[in-house]
């Protein structure tokens, strides 16, 4: 080890002291700016990617609608899935429906789906009851809509659609479809399970007087990556036909989270930069108070860039120290979220917040590698210059000032 | 003639104060041999230290020059040789507070390029001439002042110097301990064949060089 590490690693941690008073504080404040930075990152990219995923869910990787109901779906359905990049297809249709049970009652989007079809997503979030159960006599109710029902499954609902009060205007008795809850779906995303009722597509056109046909179909594509490109190419010949890649089904809320993400990202900055700047002045302090030490270093024969190495590496030390346990407090922050977005709630009183705004039942993850590496470098960087700065300074002055000022 | 270790000549140097520049030294010249002991005696101010740091290329003269023997290499001016052709000793002992006395003494040989194992050989070898042996792994905390002179001492002669600089290096220590460190600091210089410049306020010390001088207005005059 150059002597120079050794002595900037013996002035950082001095024998005999467990928690010396600069290395700690610097170290400390560098973990907390690294942890506050990739903290707000990983939530902001939890955020992107499940509404991403929801989209995905929901509308598939590209959707196909028109300005009225899609008159031959099935055949449209038939002719999509030849093409070689269409991995699945299926109609769908929706309309807002007005669900009761007793003296409980609340809108709903209804969505008529195909129970058969094997890779619908609302199959992986079945908290109750079986998907497999849904027929033309029963309903899968989200788990907000279900609770605010107070029903259960094997309970009973009706269900009332626009179609019915057409009805009721030509003189005709409207009676509700009356339905039995089969199973109950939790996706965690708000706006779902608080709205969510899915019946089969025969049934939904039943009751919607729709006909034979739907109000969309759902693409799953082999490369959903490439879904706007193939969207642009099945598109041509339908020109009564919209066909939205998952990317623009709602882009400007996708494009607002991905630029409050980078307005963080730069506060964060910010606060890195003063823990970086606050290094930088307490390394100068130090370096004000071991000239007299830098003086003698010189006159033991000690180089210029001897003396930027020693304080140098100590700027560096603290950032990598730093970078380390704010990856450490990166992990802690985020497995306690729940916790510490409980207290913030109970302190402040803005109920759920992440409910309430971001539609979701938890604060939503997705650790990004580039992130880390980003914060990584960028906090290296600044602590080692901020360390280089006093240390150039040192470096430059007369042995004779050195010792004389000290 | 005997081997000359250290040259000045025509050394200048002035301050710039308030009132004007201030001369310190004024057209120094001296040479040291090997083996030889030179005191320069001075009151407070007189300069001492600053002719000292410019023997020993801490401080650059305003004019004049000084040349340093290098093993293997002739004169050469003291700035390239610190720490190996030339060892200081100062009054406030000057160790890393961080090191203990045996990494101190090493750190010495560590500058000078000497790699940690035998670094730290010559440096346990030096300090058990001092007397330290059983303080190698003490902080400098935890060593008298007397001590920490000794490791200083250990400290200026481990990369086997030609000329060993000393300031005031019994200012802080008691008289008893001062004649001890004077009573090593010549007989470790004598038996390593180095040259020795001390700069003292003593008589009594300065009496024991073999060759004395008096700074006084900034001119070396002998004793």
């Amino acid at each position: 080890m150059p002597w120079f590490l050794h002595l900037a690693l013996r002035q950082l941690f001095p024998p005999g002291k467990r928690f010396p008073a600069f290395a700690t504080v610097s170290i400390l404040g560098v973990g907390l700016g690294v942890a506050s930075l990739l903290v707000v990152q990983t939530v902001m990219n939890g955020f992107g990617e499940e509404h991403r995923l929801r989209i995905r869910e929901s509308f598939g990787d590209c959707v196909i609608v028109g300005a009225a109901p899609i008159a031959n779906p099935d055949e449209l359905v038939a002719k999509l899935r030849l093409d070689k990049e269409v991995d699945g297809a299926t109609a769908y249709a929706e309309g807002p429906g007005l669900l009761r049970r007793g003296d409980f009652s609340g809108v709903a989007g209804v969505r008529g789906i195909d129970p058969a079809d094997k890779r619908q997503p609302a199959r992986q979030y079945v908290t109750a009851g079986k998907f497999d159960d849904l027929d033309d006599g029963r309903v899968i109710l989200g788990y907000g809509l279900a609770r605010n029902l107070r029903a259960q499954v094997g309970d009973r609902i009706e269900l009332w659609s626009p179609a019915m009060a057409e009805r009721a205007e030509k003189g005709k008795a409207p009676l509700p479809a009356e339905l039995e809850v089969c199973a109950i779906v939790r996706t965690g995303f708000t706006e779902v399970d608080d709205r969510a009722a899915l019946i089969p597509l025969r049934r939904f056109r039943e009751i919607w007087s729709l006909g034979p046909r739907a109000h969309g179909v759902i693409l799953r594509l082999k490369n959903p990556a490439q879904a706007a490109a193939t969207a642009g190419r099945l598109g041509v010949g339908h020109p009564d036909l919209r066909f939205v890649p998952w990317q623009d089904i709602k882009k400007n809320f996708l494009e607002a989270i991905r630029f409050e993400k980078t307005m963080l990202f730069f506060l964060m900055f910010i606060i890195t930069l003063v823990a970086s700047f606050s290094i930088g002045s307490t390394l100068f302090s130090a370096v004000i108070r071991r000239s007299r030490e830098i003086g003698v270093l010189v006159s033991l024969g000690s180089g210029r860039w001897q003396l930027v190495g020693l304080f140098g590496v100590q700027g560096l030390l603290i950032g990598a120290l730093g970078t380390a346990l704010g990856f450490v407090l990166t992990w802690v922050m985020l497995f306690f979220r729940e916790n510490i977005l409980g207290s913030i709630n109970a302190v402040f009183g803005d109920g759920d917040m992440v409910a309430n705004v971001y539609q979701f039942s938890k604060v939503p993850l997705h650790y990004d590698v580039s992130d880390f590496v980003i914060a990584a470098a960028f906090t290296l960087l600044t602590t080692t210059i901020a360390g280089l700065v006093p240390a150039l300074w040192a470096a430059g002055r007369k042995p004779s000032e050195a010792m004389r000022d000290a | 003639m005997p081997d000359v270790v250290l040259q000045a000549r025509g050394l200048a140097k002035a301050f710039v104060a308030p009132a004007g520049r201030l001369p310190v030294l004024v057209d120094i010249s001296i040479e040291v041999c090997a083996g030889e002991s030179v005191s320069i005696r001075g009151s407070s101010g007189s300069g001492k230290t600053t002719l000292l740091q410019q023997l020993g290329g801490l401080d650059e003269p305003d004019a004049g020059t000084v040349g340093v023997f290098a093993h293997g290499g002739g004169m050469v001016p003291p700035r390239k040789t610190l720490g190996r052709g030339i060892g200081f000793v100062f009054q406030n002992y000057q160790l890393m507070p961080e090191l203990t006395a045996l990494e101190n003494v090493a750190l010495a040989a560590r500058i000078a390029g000497v790699d940690a194992g035998p670094a730290e050989s010559a440096a346990r070898e030096l300090l058990a001439q001092v007397g330290l042996i059983d303080r190698l792994d003490h902080l400098p905390s935890r060593l008298s002042g007397g001590e920490c002179q000794r490791v200083a001492i250990a400290r200026a002669l481990v990369n086997k110097p030609s000329v060993i600089l000393a300031d005031e290096p019994t200012g802080n220590l008691d008289e008893r301990t001062g004649v001890e460190i004077m009573n090593l600091l010549l007989g470790v210089v004598a038996e390593r064949g180095a040259a020795l410049v001390l700069v003292t306020h003593s008589r009594e010390f300065a009496e024991r060089a073999t060759r004395r001088f008096v700074l006084s207005g900034g001119v070396l005059s002998p004793a």
